[in-house]
């Protein structure tokens, strides 16, 4: 399903039902799943339709940017550095093109959502909250559902650090998809209450093909951050 | 135009009464057609160049400060930079010092500050509320009873938009000198609901079913977890309190109806359809001429 498309595609499956069909003058763009429905007339100057996994901050309104996975603890020692796999959620983007160029039409996601605060209601962090486990191997997923995150662990401390909880910025985030959805992604803690996520720009082996960014397809964008600082610790 | 001009220097005009005398003397009568030009070409370049520093501005720090914070910002540097082309154009038209013109300025400001005490007094609170920014617009406040969503914060005053759709203008002085409760303030708020079992239902199943309920909700916070627990054991029935955490920016999270529709409703249905229902108000009459084996509830066949 992810791709570039001509304008009269469709998919049809149990879950998602996505169909663009010719009205006369204008296009008619129609989506269902998990029982929201969503339609839309369209312009007929588009030249394709593009359906690619986003940042998964977006539903059911945006009310932050930022993505918190919440897993086992994990206790490292000083200086060590372990990469493992957690599961994180997919919303589905779909995009117009017109003119070479992408803009959003519509999100939807298989997956519920839910929120979390980080850090103190005064000066944290709302986020978009994730339970995953924690993967030594990469763990077969249901690419409409869950993405596979590669996430180094680095332990910057001259102490032992538990972590069992990350937060990213999604203005940064660089989603690849190929036989799943993929991100590769870097948390350093720097001390109990400092770390850092950031976020690596590589395509995994099985997962060559990068996924449009909401972010930067919006209009409204206007800068990306280098990672996220978080100050609330990571346990 | 002189440097001494400039910065303001210009000691005969502060002393020497034949220098002022001269110098109004000559106020206009020097004003050349290229002074005027100078003037308006520097009041039009500094206007310019306003607009293209705020548009910068606004494109640099627009994820980092909010709307107003921004209208201010670039507000303030272009009247700035307007005060400034005023202040380098003005000399050579009028044939004045800067200092003379500050003079001026400032007896201006006294007389309106003398004629209009309220309107500075606004407008000193307008100033103090963007400073300390306890709220800004968009956000949901409540104030001197008024409670709405800030549509707009002037100088002398602040515009909401309340609930029922009404326009209200509130001096700056009297919101200043008022509680303020602002909803969007933190990022997170925390409302309590109350519910009540009967006596004979099962109050662990109860609890149970409704968290379960909240950890569904997508608005309901995963963390801080949210808390449902025995509050009170009432004449009636036994109070369930519930405590749930909601980001502030939901847009339900202002609306008090909007807010308990969606939990009230879905806690009272689960609780049904798991048989736990509602009590309803209970009172035990007891007639006084009754024989008083009745009267024992243990007995199992008083009258009431």
């Amino acid at each position: 399903m992810f791709g570039r498309f001509p304008l009269d595609y469709s998919h049809d499956d149990q879950e998602i039902k996505i169909r663009l069909s010719d009205t006369g003058s204008l296009l008619k763009y129609e989506r269902e799943c998990r029982g929201s429905r969503e339609e839309r007339y369209l312009g007929r100057s588009f030249s394709a339709i593009h359906i690619y996994p986003v940042e998964p901050v977006n539903l059911p309104e945006p009310l932050t940017q930022y993505l918190e996975i919440a897993f086992p603890p994990v206790v490292l020692p000083p200086g060590a550095e372990q990469t493992v796999y957690v599961k994180f959620p997919v919303e589905i983007g779909v995009f117009l093109e017109s003119n070479g160029k992408q803009s959003p039409l519509d999100v939807f996601s298989l997956v519920p959502v839910k929120f979390s605060l980080y850090g103190l209601p005064s000066s944290g962090l709302i986020t978009r909250w994730f339970k995953s486990d924690i993967y030594p191997e990469i763990p077969s997923v249901d690419m409409y559902r869950e993405g596979v995150m590669a996430l180094t662990l680095k332990n910057c401390r001259t102490e032992n650090a538990k972590v069992s909880r990350a937060v990213f910025d999604s203005s940064s985030m660089c989603l690849y998809y190929g036989t799943r959805v993929a991100m590769t992604a870097t948390l350093e803690v720097f001390s109990e209450y400092l770390a850092r996520t950031t976020f690596t720009d590589a395509a995994p082996p099985d997962c060559p093909n990068r996924a449009i960014d909401l972010y930067r397809a919006s209009s409204f964008a206007l800068s990306t951050t280098k990672g996220c600082f978080m100050e609330a610790g990571t346990s | 135009m002189s440097i001494t001009d400039i910065i303001g220097l210009a000691l005969p005009n502060w002393t020497g009464v034949e220098s002022d005398v001269t110098s109004d003397k000559n106020l206009f009568a020097t004003v050349s057609p290229r002074d005027i030009l100078f003037f308006f070409v520097g009041i039009v370049i500094a206007y310019i160049l306003g607009l293209i520093i705020s548009h910068h501005v606004r494109m640099r720090m627009s994820h980092r400060l909010k709307k107003d914070q921004l209208d201010i910002l670039t507000g303030f540097i272009r009247a700035i930079l307007i005060i400034i082309a005023v202040g380098l154009s003005l000399p050579g038209l009028l044939d004045l010092s800067v200092t003379i013109i500050l003079i001026c300025i400032a007896g201006v400001i006294a007389i309106i500050a003398l004629s209009s005490q309220k309107v500075i007094s606004n407008m000193v609170a307008g100033v103090a509320l963007l400073y300390e920014s306890p709220f800004a617009t968009g956000d949901y406040i409540s104030t001197g009873g008024v409670e709405g969503t800030v549509i707009a914060v002037r100088l002398f005053s602040v515009r909401i938009r309340t609930g029922e759709g009404i326009y209200v203008h509130i001096p700056n002085d009297q919101i200043y000198s008022t509680a303020v409760s602002n909803v969007h303030a933190n990022v997170a708020r925390r409302f309590e609901y109350r519910v009540g079992i009967r006596y004979q239902d099962d109050t662990n199943r109860a609890i149970a079913i409704i968290r379960q309920l909240l950890e569904k909700h997508t608005f309901v916070l995963e963390n801080p977890a949210p808390a449902v627990f025995v509050s009170d054991i009432t004449a009636d029935s036994v109070l369930l309190s519930i405590r749930a955490w909601f980001p502030s920016n939901w847009q339900l999270t202002k609306d008090d109806i909007s807010r308990t529709t969606s939990i009230l409703p879905n806690v009272k249905d689960a609780l049904e359809a798991a048989g736990i229902e509602m009590p309803y108000g209970q009172r035990v009459v007891w007639f006084a001429n009754e024989p008083s084996s009745v009267k024992d509830p243990a007995a199992g066949n008083g009258q009431k």
